[in-house]
């Protein structure tokens, strides 16, 4: 597969303070690519960048082949951005923020009506397309402008930080809309996050902390190279569950009288835990998370 | 132009949309036109209604220009800058279609006040006087929307716009001839009247909606078209190269400030002022 997004050397700073430091990274066509990272990390610096709205440093940032700087109205006519916050017209209904957009990008005349009904089915949102955006709830006017980022058909999407301040039901629908999207329409979607949970989806993840792209690779590849799989066993005959894990030559830590092991791989419990069944009064199996990855690389959790 | 005339349509509906305002409209200037009359009836203006009123449709145009391009401060503020400007849309497009869609309005309004005043006593002698009012409001409504839309990009912080902006348009409103006359104004503030733009573009459109261009010096002065700047008399033609100047300086401040301004720089706090729902 070709890339869609190519990324070298990319520096922003501020004054003295590099917001981003010497990144580079590459964005397959038609795939999910999460940047994950804390608040602060430089996640939507480096959007803000890609989507034209800041300046470079230095660097190199293209998209479908071209050169950021210099072909920005390109640029712009082949991506669909979703902003971290709200930047629809409230004072205007649903049908009338999708035609302004519409007129934006120059999309054809003729096919404004279809294209609006088009958006607004992909989204739930046909009954509501003379609403005005002020009455909408939080997660329908994320979806309005999910809907509106996809009305010039853009061959990428970026998504910054797009459930924020949702709650999960409505965070979990949004997935839903963008992960369909993707397989339907073979869009690249480029998205910011900092919950880890959301990031899972993703074909390819960057960690980013401080300005630097700390870890690179599939979702499950990085937690397979970072992190451990956890299980925490509570016995009523602890002695004999020691016995037994020492036998098979794990470590472990006593929490509370539960016994938390840490494994590569969880097939190596099989064997301990049908033989001790009887005496287990409460166990808990979890796999590690992008937020283990997180900690393992920097030593502290995500939300810090 | 695509997008110039969406961006125009887009105000011009908000504007619209708004029935309260614009039943307001329609009725403060009357009010205000009845409360001034007594005031301007003290002075030597021969026919102090036609003048306030013509004085009255000028200040409108103004605060309403004004008012509308500042408003685009609200579109960066609520975050609808960031999808215009992330859009194929270049820039100096959505300065014209911004600096058009209040202008337009402010004319519509001055046209409406025009309208109404007719009915009460507001007459011109030429069939020619009010197409030449109207293209008069939109050359001042074009200056002071240029003046309005520099203003909401040369500050980025909301709540120091609504400071800025009562600091600016007060006395612009209030000492230029309209509200008080100028020969009643105390010498300091007539010096400070002299700087004000208003002041300019009120003396013209007054002169010239009165029928009284071609007046003889004195008698421009009698009435208050024309006035003493130190040693120099400032006619109505003066005031209008006067005001030109001024909304050329503006119209290039204007769109090399918008053209540079980094919105993603703004102060997103909401302001409790709506500009649509005043």
């Amino acid at each position: 597969m070709n890339n869609i997004i190519t990324v070298k050397n990319f520096t922003k700073t501020y004054g003295t303070f590099k917001a981003v430091d010497n990144v580079s990274f590459e964005v397959e066509s038609g795939s999910i690519f999460a940047f994950l990272g804390p608040n602060g990390a430089g996640k939507s610096t480096t959007i803000n960048t890609l989507c034209t709205i800041l300046d470079k440093t230095s660097g190199t940032l293209m998209i479908d082949g071209k050169e950021i700087g210099q072909n920005k109205d390109y640029i712009r006519s082949v991506i669909g951005v979703v902003f971290q916050e709200q930047t629809l017209d409230v004072k205007m209904t649903v049908e009338e923020n999708l035609k302004m957009h519409c007129h934006f990008y120059r999309v054809a005349k003729s096919v404004i009506n279809e294209r609006i009904d088009f958006v607004l089915h992909l989204v739930d949102l046909t009954k509501w397309k003379k609403a005005m955006v002020n009455s909408l709830s939080g997660g329908m006017k994320r979806r309005v402008e999910i809907a509106r980022s996809l009305l010039h058909l853009p061959k990428v999407l970026f998504l910054d930080e797009p459930t924020t301040g949702l709650d999960p039901q409505t965070r979990a629908n949004i997935w839903d809309y963008i992960v369909k999207l993707q397989k339907e329409k073979g869009i690249t979607i480029f998205l910011t996050t900092h919950y880890m949970d959301e990031a899972e989806i993703s074909d390819k993840v960057a960690v980013m902390d401080y300005g630097k792209i700390i870890a690179f690779d599939h979702p499950a590849v990085l937690k397979k190279q970072y992190t451990r799989d956890k299980a925490m066993i509570s016995s009523i005959v602890p002695e004999q569950l020691n016995d037994l894990l020492l036998q098979h030559d794990l470590t472990y830590a006593k929490e509370n009288n539960r016994f938390i092991i840490e494994v590569n791989d969880l097939s190596k419990l099989t064997a301990i835990i049908s033989e001790h069944q009887l005496s287990i009064t409460d166990m808990e199996v979890r796999k590690g998370t992008l937020n283990d990855v997180f900690l393992e690389i920097t030593g502290k959790n995500i939300r810090e | 132009m695509r997008i110039i005339s969406a961006l125009c349509m887009r105000n011009i509906r908000l504007f619209l949309r708004n029935r309260v305002q614009l039943v307001l409209i329609l009725i403060m200037p009357f009010f205000y036109l009845y409360l001034l009359s007594t005031i301007f009836k003290s002075t030597d203006i021969s026919d102090p209604t036609n003048y306030v009123l013509s004085g009255i449709i000028i200040i409108v145009v103004f605060q309403t220009s004004l008012n509308i391009a500042a408003s685009t401060i609200d579109d960066m503020v609520s975050g609808y800058m960031k999808e215009v400007l992330v859009s194929p849309a270049k820039r100096i497009q959505i300065v014209i279609g911004q600096i058009l869609s209040s202008t337009i309005i402010a004319t519509f309004q001055g046209i409406l006040i025009m309208i109404v005043g007719c009915f009460i006593g507001l007459r011109y002698g030429s069939i020619f006087t009010p197409l030449a009012v109207i293209v008069s409001m939109i050359f001042v409504g074009l200056v002071f929307s240029a003046f309005g839309l520099f203003l909401a990009t040369s500050v980025k912080n909301s709540q120091t716009f609504q400071i800025t902006s009562v600091a600016v348009t007060t006395p612009i409103t209030f000492l230029c001839g309209v509200y008080v006359p100028l020969s009643l104004l105390p010498n300091g503030l007539q010096y400070i009247a002299f700087l004000n733009p208003m002041t300019y573009a009120a003396s013209f459109f007054r002169a010239l909606s009165l029928e009284k261009l071609s007046l003889p010096l004195n008698e421009l002065i009698s009435d208050q078209l024309a006035f003493k700047a130190g040693n120099l008399i400032i006619t109505p033609q003066i005031s209008f190269f006067v005001i030109l100047l001024f909304g050329i300086l503006f119209l290039i401040l204007s769109t090399v400030t918008f053209t540079r301004v980094d919105f993603s720089k703004m102060n997103r706090t909401q302001m409790s002022k709506d500009i649509y729902n005043q």
